[in-house]
């Protein structure tokens, strides 16, 4: 029987062999495309993404609350250290708070004295995590605001407290964020006292680390890190995390915002600052120069 | 008779997408923000062995195909890299799987264990010839071993709740005496 099954094959068994020969033609000649000219497929994988993932969020949302839900339930077994730790922790916030409204009214002061603005731009879109990368090897979460609600790749994504990562990939609705913890990060940053630029390269670890620091020596571990606007990246001060030191004695960021629970992000808004072209740029505006040319030529 | 098989045949076809489907699914919620140093079994990769070895009618190379592609897409791989190594890789086991039918279960497991190495080590050999980004080797080989420690399970899963057995003689005849 199974001779008879052979012979019956003989003459599909070539076309077969070319029907997967094409397949895997095609599936590599996708990936050659992506290799060279990668914007594009991107933007194709943007698409795929925008069309297949919110298809799932109503029954994703559910699932993972109830995970999460389950997670928090086990947690429970140590809500007695949790509590006691709280509330030495909140004396020390207490005396911490103090200082910090003292401060702020010292800084209002002298920002007033000094006559500064503050940037008004700066304003932010908030949206909910959809879905993880999926893989072990990616750090990086989709959001449900996309080119519909004017996300634009590149802006900075923080939740209330630090920076989480820079949009890469937007989609309709979705757009997706990098992590400071993907390996493939680099985010200019400066380091407060001493105000040294280095960059931040994640690493797929959780404390990405400090390259390209001029010098070492300078920077120890407990000062700040805070992104430096270099290249026209992300905005200026925007706080990153502290530093601190694997046992390797290599400079890491602790970095400040809370990875373990990535549900909201701020997607800030950020349209660029002035470049200035030429060295009287600063001085006299374009648009000024020009207005008082004119009188002079009448 | 042939009129249930084909139905059956389609059935099964559907259950392995809804599977794959589902596996997506799952490691796409977003649980895991944080960068881990283990990192579960590639389930979609043992999925398709599995299948491709104990019933290569019912995981076509197309149906691998598209799902691989989804996948790269969704998990942010270089699309159709893995997809189609993958592909390859299968279509060998396909070829394999009518000599497995009276093999023992750790034979077939060391042929199903081979083949995803082959497939995680032909796609680390094209990362680097096209000089692309390298995923971390330990996080690699902790995946691929999980992968193959996972594969009696998966057998297991298939066989009890979806009564996936090696194809037998009388099957394989229903099989060549379809139109």
């Amino acid at each position: 029987m199974a001779r008879d099954r052979t012979q019956g094959e003989d003459y599909v068994a070539p076309l077969r062999r070319l029907l997967i020969g094409l397949l895997v033609l095609f599936l590599l000649s996708i990936f050659l495309v992506w290799r060279i000219d990668s914007p594009r497929v991107e933007r194709f994988r943007a698409i795929v993404v925008d069309r297949f993932v919110p298809s799932f969020d109503w029954v994703m949302a559910p699932v993972t609350g109830t995970i999460n839900l389950v997670r928090d339930f086990q947690s429970y077994q140590r809500v007695v250290d949790q509590n006691k730790e709280l509330r030495r922790e909140l004396q020390q916030m207490k005396a911490w708070k103090e200082a910090a409204l003292q401060l702020e009214q010292e800084n209002a002061r002298l920002l007033d004295l000094n006559n500064v603005r503050l940037d008004p731009r700066l304003t932010f879109v908030t949206g909910v995590v959809l879905a993880d990368s999926g893989s072990p090897f990616r750090q990086s979460v989709l959001l449900n605001i996309g080119a519909r609600d004017g996300i634009v790749d590149g802006w900075a994504a923080m939740d209330g407290i630090g920076l989480v990562g820079r949009i890469s990939g937007v989609g309709q609705t979705t757009s997706r964020v990098i992590l400071l913890s993907d390996s493939s990060s680099r985010i200019p940053a400066t380091i407060q006292p001493s105000g040294q630029t280095a960059l931040i390269v994640g690493d797929n670890t959780i404390a990405p680390h400090i390259d390209f620091l001029e010098n070492p020596d300078q920077v120890r571990p407990g000062d700040r890190v805070v992104s430096s606007g270099d290249g026209g990246v992300f905005p200026p001060g925007l706080l990153i995390g502290q530093v601190a030191s694997d046992p390797g004695g290599r400079l890491r960021v602790r970095l400040a915002a809370d990875y373990e629970r990535l549900e909201f992000l701020r997607v800030l808004r950020n349209h660029g600052h002035e470049q200035l072209r030429a060295p009287g740029g600063l001085i006299v505006p374009e648009g000024l120069a020009q207005n008082e040319a004119e009188p002079e030529a009448e | 008779m042939s009129n249930s098989a084909a139905t059956r045949l389609w059935l099964m076809r559907l259950a392995f997408v809804v599977l794959c489907l589902m596996v997506i699914f799952v490691q796409l919620m977003p649980l895991e923000t944080v960068p881990r140093s283990w990192t579960g079994p590639d389930l979609l990769l043992v999925l398709s062995a599995v299948w491709v070895l104990r019933r290569p009618d019912y995981a076509p190379a197309v149906l691998i195909a598209g799902l691989m592609l989804l996948a790269d897409f969704l998990y942010m791989r270089p699309p159709g890299l893995f997809a189609g190594v993958a592909v390859i890789v299968c279509e060998n086991l396909r070829r394999r799987s009518l000599n497995m039918r009276d093999v023992a279960f750790p034979m077939e497991w060391l042929t199903a264990a081979g083949a995803m190495a082959a497939i995680v080590v032909g796609n680390r050999v094209l990362t680097s010839i096209f000089i692309l980004d390298q995923v971390p080797l330990g996080l690699t080989v902790i995946q691929l071993i999980m992968s193959i420690l996972a594969y009696p399970l998966v057998v297991a899963f298939s066989f009890a709740f979806l009564g996936l057995r090696r194809a037998s003689p009388r099957d394989l005849d229903n099989m060549a005496g379809r139109p």
